[in-house]
């Protein structure tokens, strides 16, 4: 039985494409239909998945690597349809390793989606941090390198506090099945649980590892990244922590601190990394509110995110591709070189900001309405807010800046038609979500009784969008992108490591040089004199008080010497024949 | 194809000026004809609150964030390197 389970579980076609990849090195064909291949397998796959299945003894532990229910499909679903696009867009990438990085990340995520208790959930939530520092690291500048140790030292704390959380919680109650924890039961334990799966949805204060890393990530690392490791942390909030009052605040917050920094940065795949911190902010807060509704809205809205930021970090990622630049700054008008990337990352923003007919629409209302219905005023208020902030820099701002306003003289020309193709999925996909929402609302947990395309919703959405068009044209001058960067909380250990290393190299290293001089020049001579006067002491004058045994001694151990051969195969045989002595003795007595 | 059409846009800039213009006047216009939910508070019984929210929220958060930057976060791209 073992067998068949680990075969129908996902996560080890992508395990074992990852060990396939560097075999097929030089036969570029059979590696692409690898590459094509496993995502399809593992789409197939998860319909055909039952409801529980390896279940393995170990050490005393039940582990559970398949625990399927309404919550799973709809997350497996989405990154499975996630894992075809990015292998189509990274399709023409020579270097084997980013396409392993990519799998066993896919695969980590998967599992964790899966799993159905906090070892295993712990053990491939590793599997994806470290995995996805290599794509980081696979872009090769020198910033990414920084980048990508920050962005695994990070991740390493935060699964140190999940792990003491998981020990804490299985010491309290001998339990480590991954299951809802009650908003009034909760213990030490589960909050620091909490705070690990926090720190992956890149929640406020512990979100700044985010927007450091995507933007030096390689181009499809990114796409990738974008859609994997916050959108997991979505999935085992809404799986172990609904309802919990902290998210709701923490997550309305992030959705307004995360378009408050995409409307001042000026790279543009930063400012989709700091939308990502803005968007997870709506499923955050959604699980927050923990209504049926708002569950629903969350998932919704996770599947619809993955599927637009996706899309958006594709046309950013090709625009860097084909020109070497992400900055908006240098960018301005290549909508005549590149209009079908031009068409498709409009789209991408038009349905992040919530246009009628695209996925975002029907998908982030969801979230909007559930706060409304439960008399939320302040955290609707907020998340409108950044539905403004979000148009008006992703769905403005970064197209203007990148495709129109003035132009650059950058020289490109459109993308291979991998990534074209990629590219189009997702745009048909936005659209195809918009125009029939019950293909998404059909696969949420909770039956769906929400309508999105009424006329107050439509008359409402129509004038946020139409009013804030007019904010940014009449501040257009203010917001022109200039070649800076913003601090954000990043800035505590970017910074602070520094003062720690200076304090290490400063006061720390100077003293122990100081020290190591005084003892060269004092106290090694001081040192060797007291050693000759003991020495002197010892054997004048010690040896001769006890009659010169000390010298008796040296003559005996040269004798001795001679008896050791220095031969190995002596001394073994010798200490066989004594404990063979010994076991005679032994053994007679 | 595409780009034949990006192009008269861009040369009729004016003429997309005025069209933005009509169809903001119109998403009001049909904010009156718009059939209501029960209120989730005062704003949802307002006509044109949204249109209200929607340039406000943008202006300010042009004018908080862009401040905020201005005095404060923006820093030099090799701030770090130093």
């Amino acid at each position: 039985m073992i067998s068949s389970s680990v075969l129908i579980h996902p996560t080890t076609w992508f395990l074992m494409g990852a060990v396939l990849l560097p075999l097929l090195n030089k036969r570029e064909k059979l590696k692409k239909t690898v590459l094509i291949g496993i995502p399809l397998i593992a789409f197939t796959l998860i319909h055909w998945l039952p409801d529980s299945f390896g279940q393995v003894s170990y050490l005393g532990f039940d582990l559970v690597f398949g625990r399927v229910d309404q919550l799973t499909r709809v997350f497996l679903h989405v990154f499975t349809i996630m894992a075809i696009i990015g292998c189509i867009y990274g399709l023409h990438i020579k270097e084997t390793g980013q396409h392993i990085a990519a799998f066993l990340y896919v695969g980590g995520s998967l599992g964790v989606t899966l799993c159905g208790d906090y070892l295993t959930l712990f053990i491939f939530w590793e599997l994806m941090a470290f995995a996805s520092t290599f794509l980081v690291w696979y872009r090769k500048k020198r910033r990414s390198i920084e980048a990508g140790f920050r962005y695994l030292l990070v991740h390493t704390a935060g699964g140190l506090v999940l792990l003491a959380g998981i020990f804490l919680r299985y010491k309290n109650i001998h339990d480590l099945s991954f299951v809802q924890i009650a908003t009034n039961g909760a213990t030490f334990a589960d909050y620091l649980i909490m705070i690990g799966f926090m720190l992956n949805a890149a929640v406020p204060p512990i979100h700044a590892w985010l927007p450091d890393a995507y933007p030096e990530a390689s181009v499809t690392g990114a796409v990738f990244m974008c859609a994997f490791t916050t959108k997991t942390a979505v999935y085992v909030l809404a799986r172990g922590f609904p309802g919990f009052e902290a998210l709701a605040i923490l997550g309305a917050i992030m959705t307004v601190y995360g378009v408050g920094y995409a409307a001042i940065e000026n790279d543009a795949r930063r400012i989709l990394a700091y939308h990502i911190v803005s968007q997870v902010g709506y499923m955050v807060c959604g699980v927050g509110i923990g209504t049926a509704m708002a569950i629903n809205g969350a998932i919704s809205h996770a599947y619809a995110h993955i599927i637009y930021k996706a899309l958006l970090f594709m046309g950013a990622g090709a625009v860097l591709e084909m020109t070497g630049i992400s900055k908006l700054n240098e960018l301005g008008g290549l909508y005549r070189r590149m209009p079908l990337a031009m068409i498709f990352t409009v789209i991408g923003g038009i349905s992040i900001s919530g246009f009628p007919l695209t996925s975002g629409f029907v998908s982030k209302s969801m979230i909007i309405a559930a706060a409304g219905e439960s008399h939320r005023i302040g955290l609707l208020l907020m998340m409108t807010l950044a539905a403004v902030g979000t148009f008006l820099s992703v769905g403005i701002k970064l197209p203007y800046f990148i495709w129109f306003g003035k132009d650059s003289g950058v020289k490109a020309k459109d993308a291979p038609w991998n990534m074209n193709l990629a590219m189009g999925i997702a745009a048909f996909l936005c659209f195809f979500i918009g125009i029939y929402p019950d293909y998404l609302y059909k696969m949420l947990p909770f039956p769906v009784n929400y309508h999105p395309y009424t006329s107050y919703h439509l008359a409402e959405t129509m004038q946020l969008l139409g009013f804030t068009g007019l904010g940014f044209f009449i501040m257009v001058k203010k917001l022109k992108p200039k070649a800076k960067i913003n601090l954000d909380l990043d800035w505590f250990y970017r910074k602070g490591a520094r003062v720690f290393m200076q304090f290490a190299s400063r006061p720390v290293l100077s003293s122990d040089s100081w020290i190591n001089d005084v003892y060269r020049s004092i106290g090694l001579k001081l040192t060797m004199a007291l050693a000759k006067a003991i020495s002197w002491f010892d054997w004048e004058g010690i040896d001769w008080t006890i009659d010169g045994s000390a010298r008796g001694v040296v003559e005996g151990g040269n004798r001795l010497r001679s008896l050791m051969t220095g031969k190995i195969q002596h001394y073994i045989g010798g200490a066989l024949a004594l404990t063979f002595i010994i076991l005679i003795l032994v053994m007679l007595v | 194809m595409v780009l034949r059409i990006l192009n008269y846009l861009n040369e009729h800039s004016r003429m997309l000026k005025r069209l933005f213009f009509v169809f903001l006047a119109l998403t009001v216009v049909f904010d009156f004809h718009a059939a209501r939910h029960e209120p989730h508070f005062f704003g949802d019984s307002i006509i044109g609150f949204w249109s209200l929210f929607g340039v406000l929220g943008c202006l300010g958060m042009i004018v908080v964030c862009k401040g905020l930057s201005h005095v404060w976060l923006e820093k030099e791209e090799d701030y770090y390197d130093k």
